[in-house]
């Protein structure tokens, strides 16, 4: 047998005692293992927050970037070096708050990277306000009057965006969760898992107990079946996807909305606008210098530019 | 004649820039220089906008310069607008023009219709076409010269059966004709720089030069009577291009493989040109790719480019002021992260959308200071196209080299002008890469053992690399601990010193003019050709032999240089040159080498400054009438 890869780092978490948190990094941790990523092709690129610093945790490439802009980072480095397994993790309030811009846009463009978002109700790290997921007149610990916001309904907002991989996973079904990174990291496409994650400390509302009252499969539904099987049926499923997303019975449905893996890939449709050559060569692995010298000469200049060279006629 | 100075006018949309390919190319094709520049308001269609140029048989032109000797009116508006900008010359206009009354023109700003309204009042002019030409017959030594614009596109339609909506097109080929014509050049190689420019659309060239000679028959008496005199250009071939082009193909040199951008003037088509080039095979070598994505806004297009970099790909973003206030936050993360990145920020009108197309300066401090924390930067000014285009592929040799963001500042003056400059020597372009991790033992992204840590690329075999906007360890993760965050913290500031050291002294700062000047001027950017020429204008007028400092790299700010060279001089003989109010750049001296109280040249209309109004401004200095000059020239 193979040895295992080690994917966990050294370092001490500094995550409260009993943090959703920790379960979802068990359940990436084992999901690598299983899918034997390497781990210098792999790269965690986290927001700010208690779940930024994940990429810490993790022993691959990790980049912790700003508040809300995970997304951008990630795709300048997928982009440009698409051999790389990129997956980004942030908070609800990174992600659909200050970085709500970006998350739809990364719908749009189908870029193979997943996004785990760390749904945990509240901001957790600057202790406790109301993020864009907590539901209108809540009130959890820390806020002093009810959410007068409303919330966003994540799994729409990923569906409406075009990502073409949505799921949803709770951080303490940890095979499940598992299960489900693997199949974002395999799809092709932004793939997006809402992760439910109690916050022990500021979230007193959605608690573990909450959850495991309210929390049921999709996939033991009968008839359920969220993969696109033939093109023709991705609208059919996309509306079945956003119909279940809005379902308001009380209870919360977890496991696999929507995968569509026909729609065109954004590596693709650049592949397509750049000879084909792309992802094989691509900006990190493509010549730009011969020992210190640029690769033109005065001849490839001039043919290269030639619109801008004017002759002399007399 | 040695040169010729012209402006050319009309509503936005109605062919303008075509002219300026056009005149540009046939000027180039016969051996003359030519300066260009383009203005023209935040608007698609019906404002006005114009050309203004200068021609020279002698050497490269690097100003512009009012008044000129030929005004090419496409409407009545341009000739209202610009009748203080010609003396001595021709202008070309529509004859149905002449009807035209000032109040009657809707396109034209209220303010200035009424400020020029005013102006011919006090001139006891007739606020008609007509009623200003004879004025400026009279006065000014001008010759007007109407052409029936509608005669010669009847002809056109007729011959061609081509449909009336679209005979406005062919209006700028009316217009270049005449100037052509005025100025002698051929019929060879008018149908040239029109093939040029209508590239493999054959009938539209056939067109476009039976216009030409109608409007050359029409105007046979006149032909040559602005000749200029034999090009002493002895080159085969030119660049013609913009600063925009220019900067584009500097990053190419470079080796650029990631440009992100969101669209913002005058910035925006830098990327649009970049993205031409994705991919090329030339001469059997394939060069590429070059990715330019444009993405949802101006913090994506950073955060991008620094993610790109992180790979190894040398990457960059270019933007204006709005857009580069958004990109401050990741500027102070690549800066904590030590990750080569290049800025191109072209200057506008601020503050805020302040004027979107029109040029300035003001945003040096934002360039230099702005994101919240203390890191290295480097900052670089290019004065011309050709330091524009050396500075656009070198802005990543000091990124990789030192491991810091590189703000590469330009404005819309250079952006929007059509310069006539000579192939590069691309030997001069060299691609320095900085310290490369070399795949042995336990890779640490922030070693303290160098000041500058081997950089490893993520995806590369062997190194496992974290990265984090918090203060950090050797690795990567995060530190509070003080005696790693003084080392750490020391790393990333002493850059600057050594940068102040490694970066040669030519690259900081270039002197032109006298050795032992009695004064000098100090700018850089744009500023740099007005005051060249303006230096020589000036000796010649009043025997003062002055320099000109072009600062090139403005942080560092290149202290010691600058000292030197300012130590021997009154600071009244010190005259700093910037398109902003508060010419910011002698805060800096004055903050940095204690040189205070210098005279000053500014300018913020956004209108590029005009030789000779530069020249008589420092008249006015080098005389002791005064320490600080506003220019206004130019609509
Ligand atoms: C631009 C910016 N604004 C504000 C902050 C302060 N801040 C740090 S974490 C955070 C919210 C975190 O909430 P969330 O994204 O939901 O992550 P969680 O801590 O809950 O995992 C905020 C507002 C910041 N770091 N940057
Ligand atoms: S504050 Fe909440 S989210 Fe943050 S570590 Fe503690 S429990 Fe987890
Ligand atoms: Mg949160």
């Amino acid at each position: 047998m193979e040895p295992k890869i080690n994917y966990r780092t050294d370092l001490w978490i500094d995550w409260c005692p009993g943090c959703g948190n920790y379960g979802i990094l068990a359940a990436v941790l084992k999901a690598l293992e299983e899918l034997k990523l390497e781990p210098h092709k792999t790269a965690i690129v986290s927001g700010i927050g208690c779940s930024g610093k994940i990429a810490h945790y993790i022993k691959a490439n990790g980049v912790h970037t700003l508040h809300g802009r995970a997304i951008p980072f990630a795709m300048g480095l997928k982009l440009a070096n698409p051999e790389l397994n990129v997956i980004v993790h942030g908070g609800d309030g990174d992600l659909l708050g200050i970085g709500a811009g970006h998350f739809v846009a990364m719908g749009r463009r189908n870029l193979d990277i997943v996004v785990i978002m760390h749904n945990n109700g509240v901001y957790g790290l600057t202790k406790g306000q109301a993020s864009p997921t907590l539901p209108l007149y809540t009130k959890t610990k820390k806020l002093s009057h009810p959410n007068l916001q409303g919330q966003i309904n994540p799994i729409m907002l990923a569906l409406a965006a075009g990502y073409t991989f949505v799921a949803r996973g709770y951080a303490f079904d940890g095979n499940h969760l598992k299960e489900i990174i693997k199949a974002a990291i395999q799809h092709k496409g932004s793939a997006f898992i809402d992760v439910l994650q109690p916050c022990v400390t500021f979230n007193d509302i959605y608690t573990a107990e909450f959850y495991k009252k309210v929390i049921y499969k999709l996939e033991t539904e009968t008839g359920w079946n969220p993969n696109v099987e033939d093109p023709k049926e991705a609208d059919v499923k996309l509306l079945a996807a956003l119909e279940r997303a809005m379902v308001s019975d009380g209870r919360i449905p977890i496991g696999v909305f929507y995968s569509n893996p026909y729609a065109s890939t954004f590596e693709e449709r650049i592949s397509q606008s750049l000879g084909r050559v792309y992802p094989n060569l691509h900006p990190s692995n493509s010549k730009i210098e011969e020992e210190g010298k640029n690769l033109f000469d005065e001849k490839t200049f001039e043919e290269m530019f030639k619109d801008f060279i004017v002759e002399r006629i007399g | 004649m040695k040169e010729i100075n012209v402006v050319i006018g009309g509503p936005q949309g109605s062919g303008i820039e075509t002219s300026m390919s056009i005149l540009s190319k046939i000027s180039a094709g016969k051996g003359y220089w030519i300066l260009a520049e383009r203005e023209y308001y935040s608007n698609i269609v019906g404002r006005h906008s114009y050309i203004i140029a200068r021609i020279s048989s002698e050497r490269q032109p690097r100003s512009l310069t009012l008044p000129v000797q030929i005004l090419a009116a496409v409407d009545a508006e341009t000739i209202f607008t610009h009748y203080n900008d010609i003396e001595n010359g021709v202008v070309i206009y529509n004859k149905i023009d002449e009807k035209v009354r000032l109040d009657k023109i809707p396109s034209m700003e209220d303010l200035l219709k009424l400020r020029i309204m005013n102006e011919l009042k006090g001139l006891g002019i007739d606020p008609s076409v007509s009623g200003l030409m004879e004025f400026m017959k009279r006065e000014r030594g001008v010759e007007p010269l109407p052409i029936d614009f509608a005669q010669i596109l009847g002809k056109l339609s007729e011959s061609y059966r081509l449909d009336p909506r679209q005979l406005s097109r062919y209006v700028s080929t009316i217009v270049v004709s005449a100037i052509t014509t005025l100025l002698g050049l051929d019929e060879g190689s008018m149908k040239i720089a029109l093939s040029s420019h209508f590239r493999d659309r054959e009938e539209i060239v056939e067109q476009n030069f039976a216009v030409f000679r109608e409007v050359s028959k029409l105007l046979s008496e006149k032909r040559g009577i602005l000749k200029l005199e034999e090009p002493k250009n002895t080159s085969k071939k030119m660049l013609v291009l913009t600063g925009n082009e220019a900067v584009a193909i500097g990053k190419i040199i470079g080796g650029l493989r990631y440009q992100s951008y969101y669209p913002i003037t005058p910035a925006a088509d830098e990327s649009e040109i970049l993205e031409k080039f994705g991919l090329q095979e030339v001469q059997g070598k394939i060069f590429g790719p070059i990715l330019v994505m444009q993405t949802e806004d101006e913090i994506s297009a950073i955060a991008s480019a620094i993610g790109a970099s992180l790979s190894g790909a040398r990457s960059s973003t270019a933007t204006s002021g709005p857009g580069f206030d958004l990109m401050v936050e990741a500027i102070s993360w690549a800066g904590m992260n030590e990750v080569p990145v290049v800025i191109t920020f072209y200057q506008r009108g601020g503050p805020s959308t302040g004027l979107p197309t029109r040029g300035g300066q003001s945003d040096l401090m934002a360039a230099i200071f702005s994101g919240h924390g203390e890191f290295a930067r480097v900052v670089l000014a290019s004065g011309d196209h050709e330091e524009a285009m050396y500075d656009a592929a070198d802005a990543f040799n000091i990124a990789e080299r030192f491991q810091v963001p590189v703000i590469h500042l330009l404005d819309k003056f250079l952006a929007n002008t059509t310069a006539s400059i000579p192939i590069p020597k691309l030997d001069e372009f060299k691609v320095d890469r900085g310290i490369r991790y070399k795949g042995t033992g336990d890779y640490k992204r922030f070693d303290l053992s160098s000041q500058i840590s081997p950089r490893a690329f993520i995806g590369e075999r062997g190194a496992f690399i974290w990265y984090t906007g918090d203060e950090h360890d050797e690795r990567g993760h995060i530190s509070e601990e003080t005696e790693n965050r003084i080392r750490m913290y020391n790393k990333r500031m002493e850059k600057i010193k050594l940068i102040e050291e490694e970066v040669p002294s030519w690259r900081k700062l270039n002197l032109t003019g006298s050795t032992s000047p009695d004064f000098i001027i100090i700018g850089w950017g744009s500023v740099k050709g007005v005051a060249l020429e303006a230096l020589e204008k000036i000796e010649a007028r009043t025997g003062f032999k002055g320099t000109y400092a072009n600062l090139r790299m403005l942080w560092p700010f290149p202290r010691k240089e600058l000292k030197e060279i300012t130590s021997k001089l009154a600071p009244e003989k010190i005259i700093v040159a910037e398109h902003s109010y508060g010419a910011n750049i002698a805060s800096l001296m004055a903050t940095d080498i204690k040189v205070d109280e210098v005279a000053s040249i500014v300018k913020y209309t956004g209108r590029p400054m005009m030789l000779k109004e530069f020249v008589e401004a420092l008249e006015l200095i080098l005389s002791g009438k005064t320490s600080r000059v506003v220019l206004k020239d130019g609509a």
